[in-house]
């Protein structure tokens, strides 16, 4: 049990949670929010390039064991055709909010994912997961004591009943994105065309950094076909493929105040339907 | 700093005990989970571990020693660098048939050039050719070097000890969707003579993401600053 002391303390901490713009009062009026404000609360938390931030000290850092048996269990449930990789980089990435996004480690969005595309998709109740939180919890109450944490699954379940997606047996032998190949029909761009990114209000999720949005740039590759993320993300089955291009930006062109000489250049992959034809 | 100092007098009170952390207790909640419902196979999770922990960048060393020997090898590694990844042992469809399946299947080597230099990051997420060069380090997971190095990349080069003259295009490759990119940096002087392996020696890591040049004597990336983990994969 807790005591009413230590329930009050939690909700101090969390009262200092920051996650709105302070010059605007939390539970703001329809009137307070600006249409920049809206685009910023909108924007998807995983798109950082661009902002503003002073240099830190660049470091190395050892995995943990828990990190490693997290990335492996995103991959398999890949492989067993649980969710695609799109799913999860938006569950784990963008799903999280601007909090949990900058305020926890890496592998733990990644963790926190699996969690809920389990629960999402009725793999899993929330009653299961709750329960078994509290049983591997009660196990090491007592600490450690030497021990490596370690899973006791009760039983090895029949897969067999379990409900696939079916790219995960489509995709053997050639891979994502080569199973989408032949499948877009003709590229609407050309290698030096100019081109300029359309600007989408992209609520949800999208892969198309908002930096080079409303940017010109050329064509340098007409690269695969694939669903675009946004459609993918949902694991649509009746998303079309459409082409994907490497686009050529001038830095100089893109920043304002572009410190680096003239000709730097930035290349980034943009689905088609994110860009029209610039003259 | 004496308000610092009261809050950590709880602690030194207390006898140190060796708690399991809450990521501990989800990794494993969610993976008991998982086998009980039947969603993969205990032996899909023994194949991944075991491929996740041989992964590291030496093929793709490799690769590019193989490359600067080889005028035919390197036209395939600049054209088709799935099959060029073949040559030196990685099969971008291991392990599952399909490959790594946050990895995708499309890969891109970037030749860099007397006027030419290259950087990859991915300012969404970590997207890195990790078959064939391993997990990626922290630093270029954090939101630090994704939001800066679209931007100021040679301010952020320059921290790496990478200052590149104005003569010198910096093309950076923003890796944000499918495709996954490696550098191939340009072969030093000084290493006229050499063998594939002595070469292979000095194209570090760091020099294949573009954030340092390869250099006769230097064996080593940038940093070796390691944050330890409280308990590390257990080998």
């Amino acid at each position: 049990m807790s005591t009413a002391a230590e329930r009050a303390k939690q909700l101090a901490l969390i009262s200092r949670l920051r996650a709105t713009y302070p010059e605007v009062p939390e539970w703001p009026a329809p009137d307070m929010v600006t249409h920049d404000h809206f685009l910023a609360y909108m924007k998807t938390p995983h798109d950082v390039g661009g902002e503003l931030n002073v240099p830190e000290p660049f470091v190395e850092k050892e995995e943990e064991q828990w990190e490693l048996m997290t990335y492996v269990l995103c991959e398999v449930l890949g492989w067993g055709g649980i969710w695609l990789s799109e799913e999860r980089r938006r569950i784990g990435n963008v799903d999280v909010g601007r909090a949990v996004y900058l305020g926890l480690p890496y592998y733990s969005r990644w963790l926190w994912s699996v969690g809920r595309v389990l629960v999402e998709k009725g793999y899993v109740s929330w009653g299961e997961l709750t329960d078994r939180l509290v049983e591997v919890a009660a196990r090491y109450a007592g600490g450690l004591d030497g021990r490596l944490p370690e899973a006791q699954p009760k039983f090895v379940g029949d897969g067999s009943t379990v409900t696939r997606n079916r790219e995960h047996t489509e995709m053997v032998g050639v891979g994502d994105p080569g199973v989408y190949t032949g499948k877009a029909g003709k590229a609407q761009f050309t290698v030096g065309q100019r081109v300029r990114v359309r600007e989408l209000p992209a609520l949800f999720y999208t892969r198309t950094p908002e930096y080079v949005r409303g940017a010109d740039g050329v064509i340098a590759e007409a690269t695969y076909e694939s669903p675009a993320p946004e459609d993918e993300t949902w694991a649509r089955e009746d998303a079309a493929p459409e082409w994907f291009y490497i686009v050529r930006f001038n830095q100089s062109e893109l920043w304002d105040s572009y410190t680096g000489p003239d000709n730097d250049t930035l290349q980034t992959e943009i689905p088609e339907r994110w860009l029209e034809a610039a003259s | 700093m004496s308000d610092h100092h009261d809050h950590d007098h709880d602690r030194t009170v207390k006898p140190m005990v060796e708690e399991i952390t809450d990521f501990e207790v989800l990794e494993i909640a969610l993976r008991e989970l998982c086998i009980e419902k039947g969603l993969f196979t205990a032996e899909q999770h023994r194949v991944f571990t075991e491929f996740a922990e041989q992964i590291g960048p030496t093929p793709a060393a490799r690769l590019v020693a193989k490359a600067w020997l080889d005028p035919e090898f390197k036209t395939l590694a600049l054209t088709d660098a799935l099959a060029a990844s073949k040559e030196v042992g990685v099969d971008w469809l291991e392990p599952t048939g399909f490959g790594t399946p946050s990895d995708f299947h499309a890969f891109k080597i970037l030749e860099n050039t007397p006027t030419l230099h290259h950087v990859i990051v991915c300012a969404l997420c970590s997207c890195y050719p990790r078959p064939i060069l391993g997990n990626s380090p922290e630093w270029y997971r954090t939101p630090n070097y994704r939001r800066r190095l679209v931007r100021w990349p040679r301010q952020v080069l320059s921290e790496f000890g990478l200052e590149l003259p104005k003569d010198v295009e910096v093309r950076v490759q923003d890796s944000n969707q499918k495709h996954r990119f490696m550098v191939m940096p340009m072969r030093p002087d000084g290493t006229e003579g050499w063998t594939e392996d002595q070469l292979t020696e000095i194209i570090t890591r760091d020099s294949l993401i573009g954030v340092a040049l390869p250099k006769p004597g230097i064996t080593t990336n940038v940093f070796s600053a390691t944050r330890s983990a409280i308990r590390p994969v257990v080998q």
